[in-house]
């Protein structure tokens, strides 16, 4: 008997398997800057390139893993209703993007740096979301990744410092030269490793 | 939006979630990570997402079984439910997308390389955007079952892959459906990754009754709950 107001429970996951449809993906869907192919990039913020590499145990790439990135704007804000500044947020900015990894295990995403927020967990440190899913993976992996120029805001962020400190530093990318004048930063991800390897992920 | 989408999130109940790693699936071991997950506090990152992605993830690709004028090979069906979150609220606006082995149980994929006939009516694939009920439908064909390389001939019964994004980060959900009395469902070793059986059950969908099909085709009903609770639960 299920009673009313009763919570229903969630599905269980299962893996996308192997043959996850190269058609689904679309040019541009690693470019969060833009809010469809062939609009115009976003005018506010500082476009960063990041990019890295996915590998399994042993230090192999992981090849068509697909990673689903997610951030704030450049101040801060997201463009939805659970966001009470969700009517500051930049109209211009789609904060999700979409990519899979090569035959190297490669991935690359175009986006802006975020900005940081206060919500009731604290301040949030400018940060982009990862989700990762693949062949093998029952459950989405799940990271966060943070950027070196903001060291005091990321020693504070509660979403970091759930991580003993000496992990803490494995979440914050590398800088990795420009290209076409676009500063790239680079994240490596191991899916599973030693532990002072592997990337620390949270619970989903 | 004609509603606030959920702002409650817990931790799944594990017992309903899959465990890794799993006997035969190798990938399952090399790919997950030794360490456990930490537990976070849920802000508000979590709790946003994405509310426009038609323009990235294009709906409108519902009928799999027909290619230009020509059926696909198989027994034609029409697969629909509900996207739900816990409160039994429809989602609306999800994103639905899935892809399925043809008939003889071959993906179009060029990775999958085994000795089974491809189909050139069938691609396989689609993607839906969830009315306002939550409610998403798809004509296709029944996949076929195939065997899992290397495994001891372990042959996964005839499923379609799911992946949903619904109006939260946390409401993301990778699945895969089965289909009712398949004798293959039993000793599957997908299904048997979650312990808790009601949750196993779950992921097998319904037969519509033939009389209530509208035209000559098999249906199936298959409602998918997503994560994400309301803290005022509706009436
Ligand atoms: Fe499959």
């Amino acid at each position: 008997m299920t009673l009313p107001n009763a919570p229903l429970v969630p599905l269980g996951w299962q893996t996308i398997g192997p043959f996850f449809p190269r058609t689904f993906f679309s040019e541009g869907d690693n470019d969060l800057t833009r809010l469809a192919p062939n609009a115009e990039p976003t005018a506010q913020g500082q476009p960063i390139i990041l990019r890295g590499r996915v590998l399994q145990e042993g230090g192999g790439p992981c090849v068509n893993a697909v990673l689903e990135a997610w951030q704030a704007d450049a101040h801060g804000h997201f463009r939805h209703p659970a966001d009470p500044n969700h009517a500051k947020a930049d109209a211009g900015f789609m904060g999700w993007g979409r990519a899979w990894t090569d035959a190297d295990g490669a991935y690359d995403f175009r986006t802006i740096l975020p900005g940081g927020y206060t919500d009731a967990t604290g301040t949030r440190a400018p940060h982009i979301n990862l989700g990762i899913i693949g062949s093998g993976i029952m459950r989405r992996l799940v990271t966060t990744l943070y950027f070196p120029a903001f060291a005091g805001a990321n020693a504070a962020d509660p979403v970091l410092t759930v991580l003993p400190a000496e992990l803490r530093p494995r979440l914050v990318v590398q800088p990795d030269g420009e290209q076409d004048g676009t500063p790239v930063f680079r994240f490596d991800i191991l899916l599973r490793g030693e532990p002072h390897e592997e990337t620390p992920f949270f619970l989903d | 939006m004609d509603q606030l989408p959920p702002d409650l999130f817990g931790p799944y109940d594990e017992h309903t979630q899959p465990q890794v790693p799993i006997e035969h699936y190798g990938n399952t071991v090399t790919r997950n990570p030794r360490r456990a997950p930490f537990r976070r506090p849920v802000t508000r990152s979590e709790v946003t997402g994405p509310l426009d992605l038609t323009a990235k993830l294009r709906p409108g690709d519902i009928n799999l079984a027909v290619v230009d004028g020509k059926p696909a090979q198989g027994q034609l069906i029409w697969v629909s439910g509900r996207i739900l979150d816990e409160d039994g609220r429809g989602v609306s606006g999800a994103i639905v997308e899935m892809w399925q082995a043809n008939a003889g149980g071959r993906y179009f994929n060029p990775l999958d390389q085994r000795d089974a006939p491809l189909d050139p009516n069938f691609i396989g694939n689609g993607r839906c955007q969830a009315d306002a009920q939550g409610n998403y439908g798809f004509f296709t064909i029944k996949p076929g079952a195939y065997p899992v390389p290397n495994s001891n001939r372990w042959w996964r019964p005839p499923h379609i892959h799911f992946s949903i994004l619904g109006p939260a980060s946390l409401s993301r959900l990778v699945t895969q459906m089965y289909f009712p009395g398949e004798p293959l469902n039993v000793p599957d070793l997908l299904i048997l990754s979650i312990a808790d059986r009601e949750a196993q059950q779950r992921l097998i969908s319904r037969p519509v009754p033939t009389q209530q099909v509208e035209g000559e085709w098999l249906a199936f009903r298959h409602d998918m709950v997503v994560r994400g609770r309301h803290a005022t639960p509706p009436l």
